[in-house]
Order: C-alpha cells, then sequence, then structure tokens
C-alpha cells in the first residue's frame, strides 16, 4: 500500500525543501544542548553533541545538493523554514515534542527518539492519522491530516519519488547545474564526507548516507565509512561508554566515561522574545541573535545557490552563532526562578 | 585517530626490563615515533621511554592541558603542560639576564651565558610538537653546503637531492598544507607534479596588507636584487585536502588522537592558539605518528621513565642497555632504577637531552663532540602598526613572509634570514594583547565599549615582523653537565654556554635595516625598542637589539663523513656505538633559516631504513 505521492519533479522538489527544514530544525536543538554545557566540563558529552551538529549540516548540505540536482532552489529563508518550538515529530504510531532545552538526560532520550525512527511493518501504509494538533515536522504534503509513520518512512518516500521520475524521464531528471553542487573542499564533516549529487545514483549514495549515518536505519551501529551512527553517539551518553568496532546494539565495550548533569546552565526552555521582556539587554540580545541567526540562514542560501565557497565563510558566522547563543544562556532571566536564558530562534521570513 | 585504550599500560617496569626489544627508542617525540612508527611497521617489536607522565592519549586529556592554558596567567610556551620536577622543562618566564662571569642555576637549565637563551622543548607525550608552530619550510640545497658554497661552518655528508624524497614522507606524515609552487625558489627542487598533501592556508588579510603595500620594492645584496613578494608558508595543519595530491589519489587528513571516535580537528578553525597549542589539534604533534605506531601493536611505552645512562660494553663498543629511573608520580622523587635492553637504541629526545644524557653517560665521542656546536636560530622581532586596521588575529599564527633572502652569495659575509609576517600581534615581543589592555586601562582610562573599541583599534593593526637568522656551528657554544647541578631524580641538569656568533649579528643588523624600510614603505610606525636590560640583548657596532631563541636546537651530535669531525653518520649512527643511533636537531651540521622539523623528520624516515636494514 505505499503508493508513491511524489509524482511529478515538483512533489520532489517539495519533499526536498521539507527534508531541508527537517535536517536544519535538530541544529538549534543539538546547538541549545551543546552550548548549554559549562565550558570545560563535560568534554566527552560536549564532543558527542559537537559532532551530531556538524553532521546534521553535512546531512542539510547533501538534501540541498539533491535539490540542485534536480533543477530546484533550495531556500532557507522561506517564512517557516525555522520551526517553531516545541514542534512535533513523528514517532511510530505517535508523536513526540522536541524542544529547545538545555542538556540533561530527558533531552539525550529525546534525541534518541529522533535519530532512531521507526519502519513500519511491511505491507502497511507509510502513513497513518496525524495526533498532534500543530504544525509538525516531516509533513505529509497536501494532506493536513495524515502523518508520516515516522522519519525514516519520510526519506522512503523520497526514495521511491527518485526511483519512479527517474524511471519516467532518464537522465533528464538531474537537469540541474553541477556548478551549484557543494563538494568535499568547501565543507569538513565530522564524519563522512559531501558529494556531488549529479545521477540516480549519488542521488542513492546521499540517501543512504542521510538514513544510515543519521537516522539509524537498518540497525547498523557503523555506517559504510566506519562512522557511528547518530543514535549510537547518542546511546552512549546514557551509557557513559564509548561504541567500537564489533560492538553489539546497547553494549558499548569502549573506554568508560562520566557525565556531569549538574554542571549545566539551568535554560528556560523554549525560551521566547516575550519571556525576556523584563530585561532590555536581555530581549535585545536575543532579537539580536535572531538577526544574526536569519543573516546566517541567508548565507547558505546564497551558498546554496551557485557560491558554494560561501560555506567557507559560514564557518566564521558559525562561530558568530556560538558567541551569541552563550552570550544569552550565560545570563539570568529577571524573575524567572533562577532560570538562564537560551537563543529563541523565532526566525521569520528572511 | 584512535589512540588504543590501554597502550600505555601493556608493559610494565618489570616485563619491559625483561624482554629484549629490537629497538628501546628515548623519547616520544617526533624523530621518536616515526622510528618507532616505521620499525613496528615492518614487525619490529619496539619500547618507547617517555620521561614524563603519559596516559592514555584521549580527547579530555588534550582538552585539560587547553584548560590548563586558559587557567594560567603567564601564557608562554609551555603553559598548557604542568610541572614535573622529575622531568624538568625550560620555561621561558625564568630566563634572567646573566653578567660576565655568572652561572645561572634558578632554572632547569642551568645558564653559562654569555647570552641567556630562553629556547625550551617540551617533556611530554607527542614532545615538543605540542607546542611548535608547524611551520614546514625545507633546507635549502645550499644549506647542506656551507663549506663548498661559502667556506663556512660544516657540509653535510648528504645533499638536498639524497633527503628529497625523505621530505616527502615527512609532508605526508604531517599532512602538509601548502603550494609547491611558491617554495619553487633558491634551488628548492620538486619532483615534476608534485603537490603537498592539502592546499596552502590562505594568506591572511594582514599578508594581503603587507603585500600590496611592499609590491615593487627590492633590495640589493652583494650586488644582486631581492625581490619582497609574500610567499606562503607550508605548514602541518590540516586545510583543504588536493585531490591531485599522491597522483590523483587524494588525501585524508588526520584528525584528534582519542582513545574513541571523536570526528575533531580534521580542518584549521584559525583559532590564532596554534603556539602553544591548537584547540582543536588540526595542528600535527607527534601523538598521531605514536597512535598509529601503537596500533600495530608491536610497540610497548613506558611511562615516567627517565633515561638516566647509556651503558656500553668496553670492548666491543656496544650499548648493552638503557638505565632509567622510573617514578610513581611527579610529585615525589621516589624511584626505581632499571635498565632497558634492545638490538638497537635510539636517542631521540632533543639536541640537548640527547647531549646531556650521553654526557651523564661518560659519552664524549671519539672526537670530543657530544654537547659541541650547539646551535638555534637567533629570532630577531620588530613591531609596528598599521595605519589602518589589517585584521591581525584572525587565522593562524602565520601563513606567510619574505624567504627571498633565505639564499644568496651575500652568506659569504652574513647570516641569512627568513621573515615571518605574525598574524599574532605584538605578543610574542611585548606580551599583547594583555598588554593593550593593561596599558588602554591604566594610562588612558578606558572602560567599557570605549575599551573595546580601542583594543580592536590597537590589536588588529599590530604588525610583528620575526626575522629567524642563521647561526652557524661553533664549538664554544654547547652543552655540558656537572654533577653539582642535578634535578630532583639527580639526573644532572643541562648546563648551556652560549653567544650569538658575530656572523649572526651581521644578519640581525641588516634584519634590523631591512624592517625599517619594510615600515617605511608600508606607513607602519615603528614601536621597536630593545631594552639594554633584556635578558636577550646584544650589541653589534654599538647597536643594541633583543635576541629571542627559536627552540631549534641542533648541532650537539653532528653527522659527518669521519669519525673524527662528526658524533655520527649521515644514517645517524654513532661512529663509536654501531648499535647507538643519536637521532633529531643534535645531528644536523647547519640550521640555515627552515624551521627544523621538517628536516628531523626527514633524517628520521632515511634512518629507520638504515636501521631496518640492520636488524635483518
Amino acid at each position: 500500500m505505499n503508493l508513491s505521492h511524489i509524482k511529478t519533479v515538483e512533489d520532489l522538489k517539495h519533499y526536498l525543501y521539507l527534508a531541508m527544514q527537517l535536517e536544519h530544525a535538530t541544529i538549534p536543538v543539538y546547538t541549545t544542548a551543546l552550548y548549554s554545557i559549562v565550558p570545560g566540563s563535560n568534554p566527552d558529552a560536549s564532543h558527542i553533541l559537537r559532532v551530531v551538529a556538524v553532521e546534521e549540516m553535512l546531512h542539510l548540505t547533501l538534501v540541498a545538493n539533491m535539490l540542485n540536482a534536480i533543477g530546484g532552489k533550495p531556500d532557507l529563508t522561506r517564512k517557516g523554514f525555522v520551526p517553531t518550538f516545541p514542534t512535533a515529530l513523528p514517532d511510530g504510531e505517535t508523536d513526540f515534542e522536541v524542544s529547545l532545552m538545555k542538556f540533561s538526560q530527558e533531552a539525550v532520550e529525546t534525541f534518541c527518539k529522533i535519530e532512531r525512527p521507526g519502519a513500519v511493518a511491511e505491507g502497511t501504509s507509510r502513513h497513518r492519522k496525524k495526533v498532534s494538533k500543530g504544525a509538525q515536522l516531516a509533513p505529509v504534503p497536501h494532506d493536513d491530516s495524515l502523518s508520516f509513520y515516522s522519519i525514516g518512512e519520510f526519506y522512503e518516500e523520497i526514495r521511491h519519488g527518485f526511483d519512479n521520475l527517474y524511471k519516467e524521464m532518464g537522465d533528464k531528471l538531474f537537469c540541474g547545474d553541477p556548478k551549484r553542487q557543494a563538494t568535499a573542499e568547501y565543507y569538513y564533516s565530522g564524519g563522512g564526507e559531501l558529494f556531488a549529487v549529479t545521477d540516480i545514483k549519488s542521488a542513492e549514495a546521499a540517501i543512504n548516507l542521510i538514513a544510515v549515518q543519521g537516522e539509524g536505519l537498518g540497525g547498523a551501529i557503523y555506517d559504510n565509512e566506519g562512522e557511528l551512527s547518530h543514535y549510537y553517539r547518542f546511546d552512549q551518553l546514557r551509557r557513559g561508554r564509548y561504541y567500537q568496532k564489533g560492538d553489539k546494539s546497547h553494549e558499548p565495550t569502549g573506554p568508560t566515561f562520566s557525565v556531569d548533569w549538574t554542571a549545566v546552565y539551568p535554560l528556560k526552555t523554549n525560551t521566547r522574545l516575550a519571556d525576556l521582556t523584563g530585561s532590555k539587554e536581555l530581549y535585545d540580545a536575543a532579537a539580536a541573535f535572531n538577526r544574526l541567526y536569519a543573516d546566517f540562514l541567508k548565507q547558505l542560501t546564497a551558498a546554496y545557490n551557485g557560491d558554494p565557497a560561501l560555506l567557507i565563510k559560514a564557518v566564521h558566522s558559525m562561530f558568530h552563532v556560538r558567541d551569541g547563543i552563550l552570550q544569552l544562556m550565560h545570563n539570568r532571566i529577571p524573575g524567572s526562578d533562577s532560570l538562564n536564558a537560551s537563543p529563541t530562534f523565532e526566525i521569520g521570513g528572511v | 585517530m584512535i589512540f588504543p585504550e590501554g597502550a600505555t599500560r601493556r608493559t610494565s617496569v618489570k616485563a619491559a626490563s625483561e624482554t629484549l626489544y629490537d629497538a628501546v627508542i628515548v623519547g616520544s617525540g617526533i624523530s621518536g615515533t616515526i622510528i618507532a612508527l616505521q620499525l613496528s611497521q615492518v614487525g619490529k617489536r619496539v619500547l618507547i621511554l617517555e620521561a614524563g607522565p603519559a596516559e592514555d592519549a584521549t580527547i579530555s586529556g588534550y582538552e585539560n592541558y587547553m584548560q590548563r592554558f586558559y587557567g594560567t596567567a603567564e601564557k608562554d610556551n609551555q603553559a598548557p603542560f604542568p610541572p614535573n620536577p622529575n622531568a624538568p622543562m625550560p620555561r621561558s618566564p625564568g630566563v634572567k639576564k646573566i653578567a660576565a662571569g655568572e652561572t645561572d642555576a634558578s632554572n632547569y637549565i642551568v645558564q653559562k651565558g654569555p647570552f641567556a637563551t630562553d629556547s625550551v622543548y617540551t617533556r611530554v607525550l607527542g614532545g615538543t610538537t605540542m607546542h611548535w608552530e608547524a611551520k614546514t619550510p625545507r633546507f635549502l640545497p645550499e644549506d647542506f653546503a656551507m663549506q663548498q658554497q661559502f667556506s663556512l661552518g660544516i657540509d653535510w655528508p648528504l645533499d638536498y637531492d639524497q633527503l628529497e624524497p625523505y621530505y616527502r614522507q615527512a609532508e605526508h606524515e604531517f599532512g602538509v598544507s601548502g603550494d609547491v609552487e611558491e617554495q619553487k625558489l633558491l634551488g628548492l627542487r620538486f619532483p615534476p607534479g608534485y603537490v603537498y598533501p592539502m592546499l596552502k592556508m590562505p594568506h591572511s588579510y594582514l599578508d594581503q596588507k603587507v603585500d600590496e603595500g611592499l609590491r615593487g620594492t627590492s633590495v640589493e645584496l652583494d650586488g644582486k636584487q631581492y625581490d619582497l613578494r609574500i610567499r606562503s608558508f607550508p605548514q602541518g595543519r590540516n586545510g583543504i585536502p588536493n585531490p591531485a595530491y599522491d597522483n590523483g589519489k587524494g588525501f585524508v587528513p588526520v584528525g584528534a588522537v582519542s582513545t574513541h571516535q571523536v570526528d575533531a580537528g580534521e580542518r584549521c578553525q584559525g583559532n590564532n592558539n596554534c603556539v602553544p597549542l591548537c584547540p582543536v589539534q588540526a595542528k600535527y604533534h607527534a601523538g598521531k605518528t605514536l597512535s598509529k605506531a601503537l596500533q600495530t601493536g608491536l610497540v610497548d611505552i613506558l611511562p615516567q621513565s627517565v633515561a638516566s645512562k647509556v651503558n656500553v660494553d668496553a670492548a666491543s663498543g656496544k650499548v648493552t642497555g638503557i638505565e632509567l629511573k622510573h617514578y610513581r608520580s611527579p610529585d615525589s622523587p621516589h624511584h626505581e632504577t632499571v635498565t632497558v635492553k634492545g638490538k638497537l637504541f635510539v636517542l631521540g629526545a632533543n639536541a640537548i637531552e640527547n647531549a646531556r644524557l650521553m654526557l651523564a653517560s661518560g659519552l664524549h665521542g671519539s672526537s670530543g663532540l657530544v654537547g659541541k656546536n650547539l646551535m638555534d636560530h637567533a629570532y630577531l622581532l620588530c613591531w609596528g602598526l598599521m595605519p589602518e586596521v589589517c585584521g591581525t588575529m584572525r587565522g593562524t599564527n602565520v601563513t606567510g613572509g619574505i624567504v627571498g633572502l633565505r639564499g644568496g652569495s651575500f652568506r659569504k659575509q652574513q647570516a641569512a634570514f627568513a621573515m615571518d609576517i605574525h598574524n599574532d600581534g605584538w605578543g610574542w615581543a611585548t606580551g599583547a594583547p594583555m598588554s593593550d589592555v593593561e596599558m588602554l586601562v591604566d594610562e588612558r582610562n578606558k572602560f567599557g565599549t570605549d575599551l573595546r573599541k580601542a583594543l580592536i583599534d590597537q590589536v588588529s593593526r599590530q604588525l610583528l615582523l620575526a626575522f629567524m637568522v642563521e647561526v652557524l656551528p661553533e664549538t664554544g657554544n654547547s652543552v655540558t653537565v656537572n654533577p653539582r647541578y642535578t634535578d630532583a631524580l639527580g639526573n644532572p641538569r643541562p648546563i648551556v654556554t652560549y653567544n650569538i656568533p658575530e656572523y649572526t649579528m651581521k644578519g640581525v643588523a641588516y634584519a634590523r635595516d631591512f624592517s625599517k624600510l619594510l615600515f617605511q614603505r608600508l606607513g607602519a610606525e615603528d614601536f621597536t625598542h630593545y631594552d639594554p636590560s633584556d635578558y636577550g640583548y646584544a650589541t653589534y657596532n654599538g647597536i643594541g637589539y633583543s635576541i629571542r631563541g627559536g627552540n631549534h636546537l641542533a648541532g650537539t651530535h653532528l653527522m659527518g663523513t669521519k669519525k673524527e669531525k662528526s658524533v655520527v653518520n649521515s644514517h645517524q649512527q654513532c661512529w663509536d656505538h654501531d648499535n647507538l643511533y643519536l637521532v633529531g636537531g643534535g645531528s644536523m651540521p647547519s640550521i640555515g633559516t627552515a624551521n627544523i622539523t621538517p628536516t628531523i623528520a626527514a633524517l628520521c624516515f632515511r634512518s629507520a631504513k638504515h636501521m631496518i636494514a640492520q636488524l635483518s
């Protein structure tokens, strides 16, 4: 019962836009947790969060490559590209909420859910009735009442979309200008390499990299490049122990480490600008951060639209983003019962 | 790069002392790790003795160095590394001016002067490459034949072309970023089509502004014109891999060392903290090579083990073992003394420590040259303020400079130099930017936004030119030992007698005039001043200059073609003891105007081949 809903190139472009939105949405979530860790403490946790966030940037860029390959125009500046947190993600029969929150055991459980989507049973629909009321990441376009069963199924839909359209159109599907592709020299990742998407083979490879490394599809601990998948990277935080090659799921045997759950700034979960009106300085800083982040998205959009070398400059911007986040997190919200501020990521249309 | 967990505990003092290794290596720095890697890769069993504590190198340990650096007021080269009285290290902030006839024994290196050196080396896992800046220029062909070319100094027993393939091996090991085309000057040759593993580090904005200001300027020296083109330095830090490397196979950068997959350090981020420590391990350090060597499973490492004596069989001249002092904790001098044995022995400590260990063992060499001919680059610093904001402090410490005066017929009369454009402000000369904060607060009463603006205006216009001036071997410049001066374990400390030769001072004086020309062309205000009370103050022709050490220690066991005139042969094999190799800067008969580590690495790759042949 898995008839593809992707019938035209325009459908596929829209799905890829939604995929970019999904990949990007994890970045505010992971970086909020990462920078809530008191500098100098929790080196292990910091590195785990950092690598996953960096690899989400890789996935985002790979999706942009896919979209460029079929003649699309990646646009991270569209209104609503950055979700309003908390936001819902499908997780099998139900949804779960993703919040901008400090590094904590609860946050790690959410991250594990993000990174390990379930697959539907063979022969059943990858859609189900939508549970949550509000907006949801990776929605089913054109049908508000439906939801994908999981993120994994959302990517399966894209995979089938590519396959079907390729059968129909052949290489004409890949009509994009290869110069718009961002390739390895413009990007360094924690693990996994950026590559150009120019044909069905490279499109498949991109989906596989995202699905296996990011979403842990197939249950493999390591991906084909020998990189630990995101679910298992986070699982290490639950267990205080690293995986190494040859390990079984949930039984890491590598070096042990400890996590200090208390060496974390007490952030207000899902801080909104409206929460900061009691302090002009904090409010201004949070608003300035949102402008800075909007500029960063603009810069990425330009990079994905024919100027991939801008990705190198975007690295500078990411340092500014970090500094902006730290500035907010190191400050108490007046009258908030001892909670610190946090970036609000309230980005309208850019 | 995975450092195998438990690798530093694979053996114990007892087990190691009962094993006959193929090779026992003293030191886990650049020389020792390259040789350990080469030997273990062909199945040889190796023991490395490390003087410092060496827990499994996981990323949090490295980051503890960073935290220590952040928390220390004095940001010198050794700031990240904890003091250890059992394996003490020289530190530059302790260096004092030495009055005539005086000996300063207040620091680890006992200094007899007359010149007080502030050169240092680091006694931790990875050695001095932990704090090196990682510039990787090669020596010029003429540097190998100073006597032949200029009737000065001492010739090497090998030439540039013989060492060339090993330079390429070293460049692979470091993961050098650079542009070969820019290096092709003054006779530097590369095989056709050769490129570095990674593309060159982009020039800093400051480099570009200096280049712009100097375009069209040239100087005349010994009747020849030299242009002042700014060229990039090749460097051992991760950049963009060059797809053309290795006949189109490309290159995969080696990132941070850890006992688990960490995926950090694959690219330089421009933190401008290369010295004393790259925060992300994008800079090469010998820990990367050590990790690879440990992965073979054939390399043991004994930490907290200070080599104290080389035992020699009087009849055969062969080394029979190395005595070491193993301490339980850096906090206590309590130790046990054991002897370890191998078929070959390699001293890879550094030019001062190798000589110290030989002399402490009563081994002066039949030439009497062990410890003699100590060399180190003399650095002259000149600093000015650019007329406009030049973005100083963005990018790596140094990306470019003037290297056209590294060679030429003028070397008959005066020392050559290479000039770095320092992208980290006046720090080396004045302690900036901290000194700027103090000045703006105390003298100009700045605070808040004003202070921030004034700091940006001040610091981002700073231009520091560092002239690396060559020093030739002189037997009077030396390392000795004396039982009067010992460390916590009772090992004799090195005693250094050092003077800056006149040939070098001529180069220094020329460099200072050269800097004035540059500042004038750039419209930069010259703030250079040398204080007679400075420990590195030296005069030439009635004018004073402050000289800094380069941490490029060399010459104390130099190589040659004759037993009577050198300590080791071209394979760094000791003339007197054929199963002993003294490796590193100490083997070099000249240091030219290039940072010495790439040449040390090249020599060690070459020597390792000889050792393997000797073992089979």
